[in-house]
């Protein structure tokens, strides 16, 4: 099992640095204006999740590790 | 006098992780109090000031004029062709101002941006565009005025005029191409992809708080002014900073001029020395605690970007110096924190600077900005800065910004070494 990583809709401004850092993990979507994980963020390395939650401008993604261990919490709740 | 001087209270930050920290705390806000910024405050409602959930709904439908694909076609496309024509005919004659060059050149992309319709090859017009760049800086920094008084009553007849002459004709033709999409009688692809157009097109959703036309004045005159001013001061503080490293490294004008790669590594190098804002401020809506410092509500924050860009724990042991190939940590910006972070970051952060620069060679998707080769061009046409004929604009308390940047055409100097 890989790591999870979630959005807060809420909070995301559709910045669109998380894709740009990792295209396989993260979709920006133009009709919600926010982006969403992809199915592949399960098998991204973690480090790289981990560097694009901490460059979210809004702090609005959450990184579990494999073993369920909060790596990145930004502002989510 | 300045608008911040009666605040009960005043923290001044200067490492970079506590300035990183406090822009992205949700509790300092953009949004100063009616006394002193509100009242009469010449750029209600823009984007640059909200807090919350509308600045969030607001960054949601202007954010999608800044997708890598679009900005991969200006950058590859539109600008060179733009910057050649108008170097072609500006870059002319022994001395040159090469601010006002930035400025005309950059309006250029910022206006197609922002949404206005001018003649791109008028340089009468551009001129004018320029102009109303100039007021709208000032009142972008009318925190740092030094007559508040006059930049507030110059701005409002600038507005004025601004609608009147573009953005009402403007939003007037991309409002009829909106109703003729929803009537079914053209496609997305006849529609036009700028600003305004994303503003009007959800202008009915109230979390955008855009009901007032003159809000939606101010927002395209604040996208033309941020699409500009960076420009023009950048590329200044660039040729500045590389021709005075030169001095002693002749080789890095030769580089800058034929590698991109460095070129861009230049330009950021000059954004950290050289915040186009110096000092960021925002304003504590609820007691909050940063770098284990509790700071009341209500306190002014100054978040010192000069100092918190020579940070020696992440720009090594010679912050101060100008040096393009300095190795910084990965996560780390080599800007620093020149476009701001969190929330309120510079969206035209990736027009101007281009993507974060990698330390080996960048793949094909990457984007330089429009400073990169804007600096090479103007080395390889043998420009040299005229010493001591820089003057700095006096109408603010920003110490960095130039009013004028004379330069020579044509320096056998420069043109030998960028050869």
């Amino acid at each position: 099992m890989g790591a999870m990583v979630t959005i807060d809709p809420e909070l995301c401004i559709g910045s669109g640095d998380c894709e740009r850092l990792a295209p396989d993990a993260f979709e920006l979507r133009e009709d919600l204006g926010v982006s969403v994980p992809r199915p592949a963020a399960a098998t991204t390395d973690v480090e790289l999740l981990v560097r694009a939650a901490v460059g979210c401008p809004t702090q609005a993604i959450r990184v579990l590790g494999p073993d369920g261990e909060l790596l990145h919490a930004g502002n989510t709740t | 006098m300045t608008l911040l001087s009666s605040f009960p209270a005043t923290i001044e930050l200067t490492r970079y992780e506590d300035i990183r920290a406090a822009l992205f705390h949700p509790d300092l806000s953009r949004t100063f109090d009616t006394r002193t910024y509100e009242d009469g405050n010449i750029r209600d409602g823009i984007v640059s000031i909200q807090h919350g959930a509308v600045h969030r709904a607001r960054r949601r439908v202007e954010n999608t004029q800044f997708r890598a694909d679009h900005l991969r076609l200006y950058e590859r496309e539109l600008f060179p062709a733009v910057m050649n024509d108008l170097l072609d005919r500006l870059l002319v004659g022994p001395e040159v101002d090469l601010f006002s060059i930035g400025e005309v050149l950059a309006c250029v992309l910022a206006s197609r941006r922002a949404g206005l319709d001018i003649h791109e090859d008028d340089l009468d017009e551009l001129a004018v565009i320029a102009e109303f760049v100039d007021v709208f800086s000032q009142g972008a920094a009318i925190l740092d005025a030094k007559d508040p008084d006059a930049v507030r009553a110059l701005v409002y007849a600038a507005y004025e005029r601004f609608e009147r002459n573009y953005v009402g004709p403007a939003r007037e033709r991309r409002q009829a191409l909106l109703d003729a999409h929803a009537r079914g009688e053209i496609g997305r692809e006849a529609l036009t992809h700028d600003i305004l157009t994303a503003l009007l097109a959800h202008r009915a959703d109230p979390a955008l708080e855009l009901a007032d036309e003159r809000r939606i004045v101010r927002e395209v005159a604040t996208y033309l002014q941020g699409g500009t001013h960076t420009t023009g001061q950048t590329i200044c503080n660039a040729v500045d900073l590389l021709f005075e490293a030169a001095a002693e490294r002749p080789d890095l004008l030769e580089r800058a001029a034929s590698d991109r790669s460095f070129a861009q590594r230049a330009v950021h190098e000059t954004l950290r020395l050289r915040p186009t804002t110096p000092k960021i401020r925002r304003r504590a809506v609820a007691e909050l605690t940063i770098a284990g410092q509790t700071i009341s509500r209500d306190s002014l924050v100054v978040l010192d970007v000069t100092a918190g860009n020579r940070d020696p724990e992440l720009f090594g042991a010679h912050p101060d110096a100008f040096d393009p190939d300095r190795s910084v940590a990965p996560d780390v910006p080599r800007w620093g924190l020149s476009f701001g972070a969190g929330p309120h970051i510079c969206p035209g952060r990736t027009v101007a600077g281009g993507l974060p620069a990698p330390d080996g060679d960048p793949d094909d998707e990457h984007l330089y900005g429009l400073v990169a080769p804007f600096l090479q061009e103007v080395i390889r046409r043998g420009v040299e800065p005229l010493p001591g004929r820089g003057e700095r604009d006096t109408r603010t308390e920003r110490f960095n910004r130039w009013a004028h940047f004379w330069v020579r055409v044509g320096s056998p100097r420069a043109a030998a070494s960028a050869r």
